[in-house]
């Protein structure tokens, strides 16, 4: 899709869904986090209960070459418990806020992740040999009579079915009073950051017993509060850049090359305020939930409560583009305060070559953006439209008072079923869209 | 949508106007306002309540107060001290009894919601904090106002002088607080303790008025 101008649209069609097909669905089924790693070999979700799973891309089929292969569960573990702070009385969620996967460098895979307090490291292994012929123990594990050994030999190793094991390599626990509501790797594959509501700190990834504090807002006098930290990123190529967003809708941009503690930005991003659409919900609605660097790192976008926002990172005043993701709920806003969904934190992330975008919505719909066409699609992820390689068909939502067939009206849909998390192949024209406790995966039919 | 008594907020949404002072803004922005101090209190009652969350929530609250005064600032000390009503720009048509409950209701419930932020502040960092009390300057205030028409108003504020504030046609009144009634909803400052579930009983306050 790189490089190719206008013309050709996207055409998604149905690849796997992932989870429980039953309606009852398990609080700690609940998908929290979506991320592919650097390959896009590797997919990883965490949910609620503290789990996280890894599906891994299997090769085409030799008799299918058209077809691309199926992502199959590779490796699943436990990796947060729920915990109890005994000092505040207070329960620790083990819900997997974010993963990040680290650059691989060896045959081994890193990945990041974290609840509310305390971030690890993951190191997942392959092993398909094993050593047989040991002299102390016998083949079952228990241990020889040392009177019964009367010559030495050499383990051999044999080949034996592949296991795949996770094992916990850092614990970086005890730097955050607030939730963590994201982590970020940094372009150096050495730190990474970590962003609570009121602070920011930089980790090195082998020391576990400090670290940094780069950003903190909290004021001296709590009464004094009325912004928090949203989401931070690393920029994907200068190690020292970092943005952060608040819930007043701006971000800032920082150099830690400035000051070690980077209270003062180098830049502020914000949109000036369309005074004709101000009501009770306006700063409720800029809160931006989530930020991303495109893979330029040119560019950043923000997902507010009704729209995608894209940056250019040489111009403060105003986004380059803006991108309504579900309008239509402007005039609903009152009702959304009331039922909890103006919260919602919405992700949105960017294709491999950074000409698309995309982020979710409710009843199950999800939106694309094409920057170069400016065309954009709804589609759902849905049982329904579940048939292998089938193609999605375009949904629209009705806002007038007339509603067309196959439209449906604004009040019909359903708010509890909403599209948080979702995350796009960095190479090639695959997505990940997390339902609920189902992961839908979908393909471009053009390969 | 799921929503209870969904045709009411209909007719609210529908005629959403820009007309601050047109009756559906009024009403809307009273049902905002009590809407927003029960999330408010709600979330304050889960073990762990989302900062950003309550923030948002008050700095809404805060923005309803402030459109209350036209968009000023609350009325300047000065005209307190004098025992004067406040006298609001804005288009009002009460009571001056009324006009001066509501200023002093904003500036109770800005020291509301400084103050629960400040409890929420130690609930998480753990352990009293240096300051627990400043929002006692806006109480102060109000008490150098020589405000003989609420006796309640000292440092040393207790549960049964509240209760006498409480006007008992408000007791068991289903429907929207209005914002006089806020005053009901101080958390007591006599009480110096760093827990944050002794110092507001507002649940308890809320338990009492319900049951009466």
């Amino acid at each position: 899709m790189a490089g190719v101008a206008g013309g050709n649209d996207f055409q998604w069609c149905f690849s796997q869904v992932k989870g429980a097909i039953d309606e009852d669905v398990a609080e700690a089924d609940i998908i929290s986090t979506v991320e592919f790693n650097y390959s896009g070999d590797l997919l990883a979700t965490g949910d609620k209960g503290g789990r996280v799973v890894i599906f891994q891309h299997e090769q085409e089929s030799k008799n299918r070459p058209h077809l691309r292969g199926e992502y199959n569960v590779y490796s699943t573990f436990q990796s947060h418990e729920p915990e109890f702070d005994y000092l505040k009385s207070l329960e620790i969620e083990e819900k997997i806020n974010k993963i990040r996967w680290l650059p691989q460098q060896n045959a081994a895979h890193f990945l990041l992740s974290t609840n509310d307090k305390t971030i690890k490291l993951w190191k997942i292994s392959e092993r398909d040999k094993r050593a047989e012929g040991y002299n102390l123990k016998d083949e079952d594990g228990r241990l020889r009579d040392p009177f019964r050994i009367t010559s030495l030999r050499v383990p051999v190793l044999m080949p034996m079915d592949l296991m795949v094991e996770a094992s916990p390599r850092r614990i970086f626990a005890n730097a955050h009073t607030y939730h963590i509501n994201s982590i970020s790797v940094n372009s150096d594959h050495e730190t990474y950051l970590s962003a609570d509501d009121l602070r920011i700190n930089l980790w090195h990834l082998e020391i576990t017993d400090r670290s940094f504090n780069i950003v903190d807002i909290k004021p001296a006098n709590m009464e004094e509060l009325t912004e928090v930290i949203t989401a931070a990123e690393c920029h994907p190529h200068q190690c020292n850049v970092f943005v952060y967003s608040s819930s007043k809708g701006t971000i800032r941009l920082c150099d830690m090359r400035a000051a070690a503690l980077c209270d003062r930005h180098s830049k502020f991003f914000e949109e000036p305020e369309d005074p004709s659409s101000r009501s009770f919900f306006s700063e409720i609605i800029s809160s931006i939930s989530d930020v991303k660097f495109s893979h330029s790192g040119r560019y950043m976008m923000t997902r507010d409560y009704l729209s995608v926002k894209v940056w250019d990172l040489n111009m403060e005043n105003r986004p380059v583009e803006t991108y309504q993701v579900h309008e239509y709920l402007r005039s609903k806003l009152c009702s959304l305060y009331e039922n909890d969904c103006i919260f919602d934190k919405f992700e949105c992330c960017w294709n491999g070559s950074d000409s698309a975008i995309m982020s979710g919505s409710y009843n199950n719909f999800f939106r694309m953006f094409d920057r170069n066409t400016r065309r954009d699609i709804t589609l759902e992820a849905s049982r329904e439209s579940s048939k292998p390689r089938a193609t999605l068909k375009p949904r629209k939502v009705s806002t007038g008072g007339k509603r067309k067939k196959d439209e449906i009206s604004v009040d019909s849909l359903d708010f509890n079923k909403k599209i948080l998390h979702t995350a796009w192949h960095p190479k090639d024209n695959v997505i990940a869209v997390a339902a609920t406790n189902n992961l839908y995966i979908f393909q471009d039919k053009i390969n | 949508m799921i929503l209870k008594g969904q045709k009411r907020k209909l007719d609210l949404e529908d005629g959403e106007a820009s007309d601050r002072s047109s009756p559906t803004w009024e009403s809307q922005r009273q049902f905002v306002f009590s809407v927003s101090l029960n999330k408010y209190q709600r979330g304050q009652e889960l073990p762990e309540p989302s900062l950003r969350r309550s923030v948002l929530i008050a700095n809404t609250l805060r923005q309803i107060a402030l459109e209350k005064h036209g968009e000023s600032p609350p009325p300047p000390d000065s005209a307190l001290m004098s025992g004067e009503p406040a006298t609001p720009p804005t288009n009002r048509g009460q009571s001056e009894d009324e006009d001066w409950g509501s200023a002093e209701s904003d500036f109770s419930l800005s020291a509301a919601i400084s103050s629960i932020l400040t409890a929420l502040d130690s609930t998480i960092d753990g352990g009293p904090q240096a300051a627990p009390r400043t929002p006692l300057r806006s109480v102060e205030n109000l008490e150098s106002a020589g405000d003989a028409a609420k006796p309640g108003y000292v440092n040393d504020v207790s549960m049964e002088d509240l209760f006498q504030e409480v006007d008992a046609s408000l007791l068991g009144r289903v429907g929207y607080p209005a914002e006089e009634e806020l005053i009901c909803y101080l958390p007591p400052f006599s009480s110096a303790s760093s827990n944050f579930r002794e110092a507001f009983e507002l649940e308890h306050l809320m338990e009492i008025l319900v049951e009466s």
